[in-house]
């Protein structure tokens, strides 16, 4: 691995970390609008992180060694995991080291320890959390497999970043509306559950009626809950970033000169800030759905992805 | 002569017979009756596309007049009727139904994928431009089979009657490149009768039973 | 040389079952010298089956003896090797964690003999999968059944561990009989039981012959390895068993039949085979894992819960291996002995992780003297290590990365996915959805393992025999240790594991496809091509670590050393106990309804109310069991048929001995006109 690739790694792990809590704020932000409220500012959300880091936690004293080590896998699983999307360059230094499985597992990682955390501090309250969790995470894995899948057939590949690339070239068998529309459809509702968005979760609330990741996450303070929280940001980004670099990667950098680099930079914060836009404003135009609906809306991901698959193998014209 | 390239020309079509299929997939999904007839209003509209979209690349000028007919019974005059019914009778939504949404998204899945094997040994005989269409056509067919088999009340179960008619004017643009003129006047004819008979006979029922749920019409068996 | 390794093997063994007997009413030394003897003979093993699959050639051995058709002939190719590796490393770890769990019998069961079986138990695997002589290897079959069934009924005084006992005896049989048969066609086609004859008659068994021998085995050795159907012996035997046996039986007694297979349809059978075969399997495999997992998941007692994911895992291994039949059937030999090596990559991963998690709840048991896991609750604070090395083990289950599951799951994926060079479009279609399910599989048991962990292990004790809960003695956290490294070692290196077990898939692939496996100097693993899809769990590995060390770092820029206050749970104002945490039942009662058309629960809740007033109860009573599909609708109608048969045929039994005379005269009388 060269010096540059070395960088470029660098460049995302940072442009991850740093946008995360933006696009949290744009989210919030736009909420707040078609609410009719004022609404904090769009960079709200480091302020808030910044404050955490610096206020002093409690850690229960039921809770074990899971409870404190649980925010830093979280944290590293995720950010690791984001490594394996490319953003700005496709493709990305890091690609051989875990295709699509590979990131939907690592995720996993930091989930399956989430759900422990939750079930440590001996409150009802993380109990409910982890079993919601656990029942939303094991419906929408096999549908974010599946349309993953679906996409990478296109590309006649299974690494993220060799999908990105022949989108954004036009290669390969990217031309095919039907599965690549299906699959947008199912990768959206995949979206707003893994993220905990509002027909599935709403990260808005404590209400114990509603609540999943709140639920979990609700013992932690201080800086073990700015890396939860942080953690959370950087899964709604990778989430994101797949949308629209599988579905609409272009302009991204596809060789590694420094203005494709500066044009890939800003195309995706910019792809990436619009689609927060999208699901803030679709946030508002729906109520959370009972948890027992929620299996509808995710069986529907599940059947659009194989649909994707079927019109993938039977639509050859 | 269409200036659009054959090949951009047959996506566009399957992009337009994808779309018909999803919104069918969306009707199985949809509780509220009110969305289902709205649904099946865009499903028509969709429909219109794509049999405009058809006639533009084959350049068979009546199945414009199809797509005009479809836009003006399908996507405006029926779901007027069955909107006027549901506010009428009351009912928004579909409270029990045989199957439940997950089941019968799978069930639905799987009628696709045997729609596409029982259609794949004729494909090779159809028109270039539409064969895959053909298989959507069939899936819709059977999807709105089941959309009358699996639910209770009249609206829906007629919703499911028109869905079956879309598929099947789809299968007949799509392998045939529409039907003679006369015959889809015919047809359309009609769908519209047909629309307006089942408005007269839900209210019928309505009124006899307090209630469009059909499997209350067991009761006629004593 | 080997064969000096070998005999040194079974002295070790006889040692084993032999010399404790000679020190009676010592449980001490009889413990020591049992177990010590199974260690050292599971090192030999260790050794004889590194030399197996690195040596060119088979190694050979040939006792004959007097009895008509029998020899003792042993081989050991690439494939025994493999078994006779992943058997002794198992063995190792659990020989010594059993040298600990065992004094729990002391004075209960004697030892000497708890020992001899064991021992035997474990000559009896490494026999099955070395045997070379079909009727060699149907008579240390079972043998292995009935020693493991002894060691399922050690504590018979419970009337439960004699149902277990009794309905696995009954269903080990049933499998037997149905590898017989199979044994019996290819003798009737070869004339000969030696495995040698069976070999090079792949194309002499006709068409049907082949059909009929793919069903025979498919059940017969089905039935050992627990595939949905046939598993429902399973979850009682397993469990009943001693931990230390449980972890044997569960982690590579079923493995044997994954051998049988193997040697059966690809050794035996070899030649080019209906793409069907493949499609059985690979359907067989998936209801298994599915199925399993979502027993396990409402299952609260933990080793059941085990076994029923041992069921699971086994409907895994056989996916790859559907997934490698169907290549082959299509003659892609590269893709065939990827599905082949990732089959294998789990069958020695789920022996690993199966039985540290076995012994994990073993030591859970001798700790708590439960197996409830409503009453564990807050062990990981009194067993720290215990705990580590079950977490261990159920993140390696979860198949999460980096560790064996991970990969072993991951290239069963590759498999599935590669469908897309199929030609048939039945299998491209079918094969994804067999991905998505198991993707699915992996989510549930990921949820099960949560619970699992999280109720057993983390808040408050739920009970007096948890809050009293020790650590267990060193030899167990020994034998747990070895198997939890072995899980990260066989997770982080496959560049070490997936060349060895090439060398087994190559004889029937007819493919060597390691060189084509890696990327980047063995750092990657990239099945087929680096294009296509590539892992590399070594860099993920330090990927994780290095941010773990960033995320640490950044809380110590941010917020400065700062200091963290312990204080109790908030309670809403209570004190939280233990009755207010989520149960174990609570904790998957979403899945429960959600998949309500798989479970068919039955709830049943009875309230008491006050006298008084009908707004207050004075007691409630709920009850919840969910019916077993398979029990109901296939077992129970077939035991009704059988019981009503023997009642009809009760008439032929007069009681008179004249009459049962005249039976067997009557008998011999047909039987002379028949042969005659």
């Amino acid at each position: 691995m060269s010096a540059i690739d070395f960088l470029l790694i660098i460049l995302q792990m940072f442009l991850v970390l740093g946008l995360s809590p933006l696009i949290v704020g744009v989210i919030r932000r736009v909420k707040a609008h078609m609410q009719c409220r004022h609404g904090a500012n769009v960079f709200q959300p480091y302020s808030d992180l910044a404050k955490l880091f610096r206020k002093e936690p409690v850690i229960s004293t039921t809770a074990s060694w899971i409870f404190p080590a649980t925010p830093y896998i979280l944290f590293s699983s995720t950010l690791a995991a984001s490594l394996l999307v490319p953003t700005i360059i496709a493709p990305m230094p890091l690609n051989f080291a875990g295709n699509i499985i590979a990131l939907v597992y690592l995720l996993a990682l930091g989930t399956f320890f989430l759900m422990l955390a939750g079930l440590d501090s001996g409150s009802a309250f993380g109990g409910m959390g982890s079993s919601r969790e656990a029942i939303v995470a094991s419906l929408t894995e096999p549908a974010l497999i599946l349309s993953l899948f679906a996409v990478a057939l296109t590309a006649g590949s299974a690494n993220i970043s060799a999908i990105v690339y022949k989108t954004a070239i036009l290669q390969g068998i990217v031309l095919d509306p039907p599965p690549h529309l299906m699959a947008l459809v199912a990768l959206f509702i995949i979206t707003l559950a893994e993220t905990g968005r509002v027909p599935v979760d709403n990260p808005a609330t404590h209400l114990e009626l509603t609540m999943i990741h709140e639920a979990m996450i609700l013992e932690y303070s201080g800086r073990y809950l700015a890396l939860v929280e942080w953690a959370a940001g950087m899964k709604l980004m990778i989430f994101l970033t797949l949308l629209v670099n599988i579905f609409a990667p272009w302009g991204i950098a596809t060789t590694l000169s420094p203005s494709a680099l500066g044009l890939g930079v800003l195309v995706f914060v910019g792809k990436v800030v619009g689609l927060a836009v999208v699901i803030g404003v679709f946030e508002c135009m729906f109520a959370k759905l009972r948890l027992f609906r929620v299996t509808e809306l995710l069986g529907a991901a599940f059947i659009l992805s194989l649909l994707a698959l079927v019109f993938f193998y039977i639509l050859r014209v | 002569m269409p200036t659009l390239p054959v090949n951009i020309g047959s996506y566009l079509v399957n992009l337009c017979s994808a779309l018909l299929l999803l919104t069918c997939f969306a009707i199985v999904a949809q509780r509220r009756l009110m969305a289902c007839v709205d649904l099946f209003a865009l499903q028509s509209g969709f429909l219109a596309v794509t049999a405009t979209l058809v006639a533009y690349l084959t350049g068979i000028h009546h199945i414009y007049l199809a797509a005009i007919l479809t836009i003006a019974i399908k996507a405006i005059i029926l779901p007027r009727i069955l909107k006027k019914i549901v506010r009428q009778l009351n009912v928004q939504r579909e409270v029990s139904m045989y199957v439940n949404i997950p089941t019968g998204l799978l069930i639905c899945g799987g009628l696709v994928i045997l729609a596409f094997f029982i259609t794949q040994p004729i494909v090779h005989l159809g028109f270039l431009l539409t064969q895959d269409s053909l298989a959507i056509a069939l899936a819709i067919v059977l999807i709105g089979f089941f959309i009358m088999v699996s639910r209770q009340k009249a609206v829906t179960q007629v919703i499911g009657f028109l869905v079956m008619e879309n598929g099947l004017f789809l299968a007949a643009t799509a392998a045939a490149y529409g039907m003679p003129l006369m015959v889809e006047l015919g047809i359309f004819f009609d769908v519209l009768v047909a629309g307006l008979i089942v408005g007269i006979y839900t209210h019928q029922i309505q009124e006899t039973f307090g209630s469009v749920d059909t499997s209350r019409m067991k009761a006629l068996k004593e | 040389m080997t064969t000096i390794l070998f005999l040194a093997l079974l002295l070790a063994y006889a040692c084993g079952m032999l010399l404790p007997l000679c020190f009676p009413s010592r449980p001490h030394i009889q413990n020591v010298i049992a177990h010590g003897s199974a260690s050292v003979a599971c090192s030999l093993g260790i050794a004889l089956g590194l030399i197996g699959l690195l040596a060119s050639e088979p190694l050979v051995w040939f006792w004959s003896s007097s009895i008509p058709l029998l020899t003792f002939s042993l081989r050991l190719d690439s494939l025994s090797a493999f078994f006779v590796l992943t058997i002794s490393l198992v063995g190792l770890a659990v020989s010594v964690f059993a040298s600990g769990y065992v004094q729990e019998f002391y004075g209960r069961i004697p030892v000497s003999l708890l020992g001899f079986l064991y021992n035997g138990f474990l000559l009896s695997m490494l026999l099955v999968v070395t045997a070379d002589n079909a009727f060699f290897f149907l008579i240390v079959w079972e043998l292995m059944s009935l020693l493991s069934y002894f060691l399922v009924v050690s504590e018979h005084e419970k009337p439960d561990v004699r149902f277990a006992g009794l309905f696995y005896l009954i269903m080990t049989h049933v499998g037997t009989a149905f590898i017989l048969v199979t044994f019996l066609m290819f003798y009737q086609e070869t004339g000969s039981f030696a495995f040698e004859a069976f070999r090079s008659a792949d194309q002499a068994l006709p068409e049907g012959l082949r059909t009929l021998v793919f069903w025979t085995a498919l059940i017969g050795f089905g039935t050992k390895a627990g595939i949905v159907p046939l598993h429902v012996w399973l979850p009682y035997a397993h469990p009943a068993a001693p931990s230390h046996v449980s972890a044997l039986m569960s982690g590579v007694m079923i493995k044997t039949a994954i051998y049988g297979l193997l040697r059966v349809y690809f050794d035996f059978l070899g030649g080019p085979f209906p793409w069907w075969w493949g499609f059985v399997v690979l359907l067989v495999g998936t209801v298994s894992a599915l199925l399993g997992v979502m027993y396990a998941l409402m299952e609260h007692d933990l080793k059941s819960l085990l076994a029923f994911h041992s069921v699971e895992n086994i409907g895994i291994i056989l996916l790859g291996i559907g997934t490698g039949m169907v290549f082959y059937a299509y003659d892609m030999p590269h893709l065939a002995a990827l599905g082949i090596i990732a089959g294998l990559y789990h069958t020695i991963n789920h022996a690993v992780f199966k039985a540290l998690l076995f012994m994990g709840a073993g030591s859970l048991l001798y700790a708590t003297h439960t197996r409830n896991m409503e009453e564990y609750g807050g062990l990981l604070r009194r067993m720290p290590w215990t705990g580590l090395f079950f977490l261990i083990g159920a993140v390696s289950i979860s198949a999460l990365p980096p560790t064996n599951g991970f990969v072993s799951e991951w290239l069963v994926f590759q498999g599935l996915f590669l469908s897309l060079e199929l030609p048939s479009l039945f299998l491209k279609l079918m094969l994804p959805i067999a991905a998505a399910l198991l993707a699915l599989t992996g989510a549930l048991a990921l949820a099960c393992f949560v619970k699992a962990f999280g109720i057993s292990f983390l808040a408050l004790p739920r009970s007096p025999h948890a809050r009293k809960a020790q650590e267990v003695p060193v030899p167990m956290r020994v034998g747990m240790g070895i198997l939890a490294g072995l899980c990260l070692v066989l997770g982080l290196a496959p560049a070490v594991v997936v060349p060895l077990l090439d060398r087994v898939s190559e004889p029937f692939a007819g493919i060597s496809i390691a060189g084509r496996m890696f990327e980047m100097g063995g750092w990657t693993l990239a099945p087929v091509s680096g294009e296509f899809s590539s892992l590399s769990t070594p860099v993920l590995a330090i990927i994780l670590v290095g941010l773990t060390g960033l995320g640490w770092g950044l809380a110590y820029v941010l917020g400065g050393k700062g200091k963290t206050r312990f204080y109790k749970t908030w309670g809403c104002g209570l004190n939280v106990t233990a009755r207010m945490e989520y149960t174990a039942t609570g904790f998957v009662q979403p899945i429960k309804r959600v998949f309500s058309t798989i479970y068919q629960p039955t709830v049943k809740l009875e309230t008491e109310f006050l006298e008084e007033s009908h707004y207050f109860a004075k007691q409630r009573h709920f009850e919840f069991s969910i019916e077993p599909i398979f029990l109901k609708y296939l077992y129970h109608p077939i035991l009704k048929f059988f019981s009503t048969l023997a009642d009809r045929s009760r008439v032929i039994q007069g009681g008179n001995l004249s009459l049962y005379l005249a039976y067997i005269f009557v008998t011999l009388v047909v039987l002379l006109v028949v042969m005659g």
